[in-house]
């Protein structure tokens, strides 16, 4: 796969869990970017091009929805694809983070099959 | 002003005391078990409600409840437990101990089992948000609730290693303690 993919992610942990989940599912990449939270993706997203973005939604300082809006005002990583990945799968915060520019949607826990059926597709598009 | 219809309709300690609530952290602790570690979990001690806390492991993780429900998700486990956790995480990967990564793992589980469970309770779904999981190293330690609180815990089973889960919950109509 062409490109980098950004990971967005509180846990260091989750953040490698993500790329290793990634790499199973044979959604590889040529570099892959971490940051903590949105301030520190919102950084890495003004100065490098990304091919997706997987992002938690619950994160001290920027929050994942709060990074989706401000990805949006800046027009930053336009037809980008962004996954949210999240403990939370309440119907409003999916319909909130999908309304504010998010393609898909995945749950923790997740498997590879997760990540191939929901992730591969949006980068075929 | 918030209008009354915005405010979540609050989930009561009764609710809380059913048989509901541990099935669901049954079915939380099977799926992420199975799914994120490839470990197989069991129930090895079936606790009633209101029971002292079981005995606490060398790490514990605590994340909080806020909304609806008012309250906290604690596991604990030993540092060797913990660190089979976070080398499952990374599939299989050794992780040397004191490494960070291991109170980061154990966090994350914390984080998707208190989530998990939530989303298993009807009206704690959407109405309940979760606060950044919080890692504790020693046994020494107390939790402090602003309101009495009733707690259900369970001891799960999963390797060689014993998983101690308390879920807690604030009485929303109880006076302030002090």
């Amino acid at each position: 796969m062409q490109g980098t993919v950004l990971v967005v992610d509180d846990s260091a942990m989750m953040r490698k869990v993500v790329l290793r989940i990634l790499k199973m599912a044979d959604v590889e990449f040529e570099a892959a970017l971490e940051a903590g939270d949105g301030n520190e993706a919102l950084v890495l997203l003004r100065v490098n091009k990304v091919a997706l973005i997987m992002c938690d939604i619950n994160m001290p300082g920027m929050s994942g929805l709060q990074l989706l809006q401000q990805i949006k005002e800046e027009k930053l990583a336009v037809g980008v694809p962004i996954v949210m990945v999240t403990t939370e799968n309440s119907e409003p915060q999916v319909r909130q983070a999908i309304l504010a520019g998010a393609r898909g949607y995945i749950r923790k826990p997740f498997t590879v099959d997760h990540i191939r059926n929901n992730v591969k597709p949006l980068l075929a598009v | 002003m918030p209008e009354a219809s915005t405010l979540p309709k609050p989930y009561h300690v009764e609710e809380f005391l059913s048989p509901a609530t541990l099935d669901c952290a049954d079915a939380t602790i099977t799926e992420i078990f199975s799914m994120m570690f490839g470990f197989d979990t069991e129930v090895v001690n079936t606790a009633s409600p209101c029971m002292p806390s079981p005995e606490r492991g060398e790490r514990t993780a605590i994340v909080g409840f806020s909304g609806a429900m008012r309250g906290s998700c604690q596991i604990s486990m030993t540092s060797q437990a913990a660190r089979s956790i976070a080398s499952a995480m990374l599939g299989g990967a050794p992780i040397e101990e004191g490494d960070e990564s291991i109170n980061d793992a154990l966090g994350e589980l914390c984080n998707m089992l208190a989530g998990g469970w939530k989303n298993g309770v009807p009206g704690l779904s959407s109405e309940c948000a979760l606060s950044p999981p919080t890692v504790i190293s020693g046994r020494d330690y107390k939790v402090h609730m602003s309101k009495p609180s009733v707690k259900v815990s369970r001891i799960y089973q999963f390797d060689v290693h014993a998983l101690y889960l308390t879920l807690c919950c604030e009485d929303v109509e109880a006076l302030p303690l002090g």
